[in-house]
């Protein structure tokens, strides 16, 4: 099983960081508002995992999209769905971390949800429908919270965070692969020299790296600190575990004398070596790599701009990105009765 | 160290989404069966060298992509299509409609190769499945037919048919090649010849120093 410990943090550490977070959770908007940094640097240490799926919840806006929007899963839930999309749905609900206890049964209760979420999605969406990349998005985001919550929380991911990846088209994730190439540039030249020559188109190796925010890519533990990580501070971090994968795989003369051809060097890239994805190491050099959801904007502005001289029009507009939890706190500002908790498990 | 090849080919395997592309590759490349397997994100991609003459190998390099529409988009095409001198067109006989589907497969294919083309091999997959056929071995042969293909029935799981599925296409491919109707090109990556510099074209020529190089 890919499920593993999530960090070796002693035991009173983690019970003090749990009262932590929950006095965080409990004045979440001044938290957000006043003392993000803070905010921040507890979710780069790792989220403490009882808490994982309501700090989740917080951190996307799910938690205010909700309650907004009370009784609105239900209504989802209760409508059959385009058989264009259950059907697609269906087929694939028994192939999404099928080793994961959750989901190891057919129609058993994680599969059930799974499906529930999905198709809520595609009624809430026609125009966007399903995506099978989001699918394993869905099902990490099940194994942390009801369905109810997982809906509102891929909702934001899908609207907020990766807005565009699950349309028709890829236009937003072919988007992202040239700020993605563009980016390495600056962070590994040598990296981005042997893409260049070799003519390796970033959708090649990045599409499933981006759609599936590294769910199906990194060890388990690593795949929840980025999360943790991701759903605070946006899509950068998702550009910046790119650029750490990329720099180590392919960053250094040697490492590239074994690999001269498109070909060897996306089998290169396919297979990750352990240690570069391993949690402790992975964090510290996601967080040393300069790049700010500023200069990804920049970049964004760039390509965009040569996208539309060499491609025309995109066919899909897509909201605009909004990197992490306290911009869409200001776009999506919560009423009092939003972030009361409802715990389930009352002490 | 790498084995040592005549020539790479550059195969591609296309159809519906959940027809059985992924785990047919798999068959083939690792010698297993997948009961599950993820559905395709992007393009994937194996590769396997196969005798298919005593001391004449080729290796073979299997691009998968995933069967869903959403991820046609013209950079995965282009790159996938466009490189490819081969290429297996699955279609699920328990499926009818992944059988009608391989109409508008072909016609992908067709827009996206030139000015190259693709030997395409029609494959009705699954075929352990024979209580649940709702395709005929019978009008897929004659849909292959209208199209100049051959048609190959396989079953991943119970490992029928899946060796000679792949070691026709590379025959046949590796006949067109001899016969010089499909040469080696500069920039495509379809062939590639084994040996630097690519002077070698004759086969008897090539045992020869693939003979020397052994040693």
């Amino acid at each position: 099983s890919r499920v593993s410990r999530s960090q070796d943090v002693p035991p009173e550490v983690l019970r003090q960081r749990e009262v932590k977070w929950l006095d965080m959770l409990g004045h979440w908007d001044k938290w957000i508002m006043k003392r993000f940094n803070k905010v921040r640097l507890r979710c780069q240490k790792g989220i403490p995992p009882a808490l994982r799926g309501r700090t989740w919840l917080y951190l996307s806006g799910g938690k205010v999209k909700k309650e907004q929007n009370q009784g609105k899963f239900q209504e989802l839930d209760h409508q059959s769905g385009d058989p264009k999309w259950v059907d697609v749905i269906e087929k694939d609900l028994h192939r999404q971390f099928p080793f994961h206890e959750m989901f190891v049964s057919r129609g058993g209760h994680g599969q059930q949800d799974l499906f529930r979420v999905l198709k809520a999605y595609t009624l809430y969406r026609p125009e966007e429908g399903y995506c099978q990349a989001q699918a394993p998005i869905a099902a990490v985001l099940l194994m942390h919270m009801p369905a109810e919550d997982a809906f509102w929380v891929l909702v934001q991911i899908c609207e907020k965070y990766l807005p565009g990846y699950y349309s028709p088209g890829l236009e937003a994730i072919q988007l992202d692969g040239e700020i993605l190439f563009a980016l390495l540039r600056r962070i590994s030249p040598v990296a981005y020299r042997h893409l260049e020559k070799h003519k390796i188109d970033p959708i090649l190796y990045m599409t499933e790296w981006f759609m599936c925010a590294f769910s199906r890519t990194l060890p388990w533990a690593s795949v929840l600190r980025v999360w943790d990580m991701f759903l605070c501070d946006g899509v950068k971090i998702i550009f910046r575990v790119g650029l750490v994968l990329l720099k180590c795989m392919l960053g250094t003369r040697e490492k590239l004398k074994a690999c001269q051809g498109q070909y060897e060097t996306m089998e290169l890239l396919r297979a990750i070596q352990p240690r570069y994805m391993q949690e402790a190491f992975l964090v510290r050099e996601i967080l040393e790599i300069p790049v700010t959801a500023r200069e990804l904007e920049r970049e964004h502005h760039s390509q965009l701009k040569r996208w539309k001289k060499n491609r025309g029009e995109l066919n899909f507009k897509s909201p605009p990105r909004m990197h992490g939890t306290r911009i869409i706190m200001l776009a999506e500002p919560p009423r009092r009765q939003d972030l009361q908790q409802n715990p389930t498990i009352l002490v | 160290m790498e084995a040592i090849w005549l020539y790479q080919f550059r195969l591609i395997v296309i159809g519906d989404s959940t027809v059985g592309k992924s785990c047919l590759i798999r068959r083939f490349t690792e010698g297993r069966f997948a009961q599950v397997s993820d559905p395709t994100v992007g393009v994937d991609f194996f590769s396997r060298l196969v005798e298919i003459e005593p001391g004449k190998r080729i290796k073979l390099q299997i691009w998968d992509t995933a069967g869903q529409e959403r991820f046609r988009c013209r950079s995965i095409t282009r790159a996938y299509y466009r490189n490819s001198v081969g290429g297996l067109l699955l279609f699920d006989i328990t499926n009818r409609r992944s059988f009608q589907n391989v109409h508008d497969w072909l016609e992908e294919a067709r827009s996206h190769v030139q000015p190259h083309s693709i030997v395409f091999l029609l494959v009705g997959h699954k075929c352990d499945l024979e209580a649940q056929r709702q395709v005929t071995r019978q009008e897929a042969e004659k849909l292959a037919g209208a199209y100049g293909m051959r048609y190959v029935e396989t079953s991943a799981r119970d490992a029928i048919n899946v060796e000679h599925a792949f070691t026709e296409l590379t025959r046949d491919i590796f006949a067109l090649v001899r016969s010089g109707d499909i040469t080696i090109q500069e920039g495509w990556e379809g062939v590639k010849s084994g040996f630097v510099p690519n002077v070698v074209h004759s086969s008897e020529e090539v045992t020869k120093s693939d003979r020397r190089c052994l040693c």
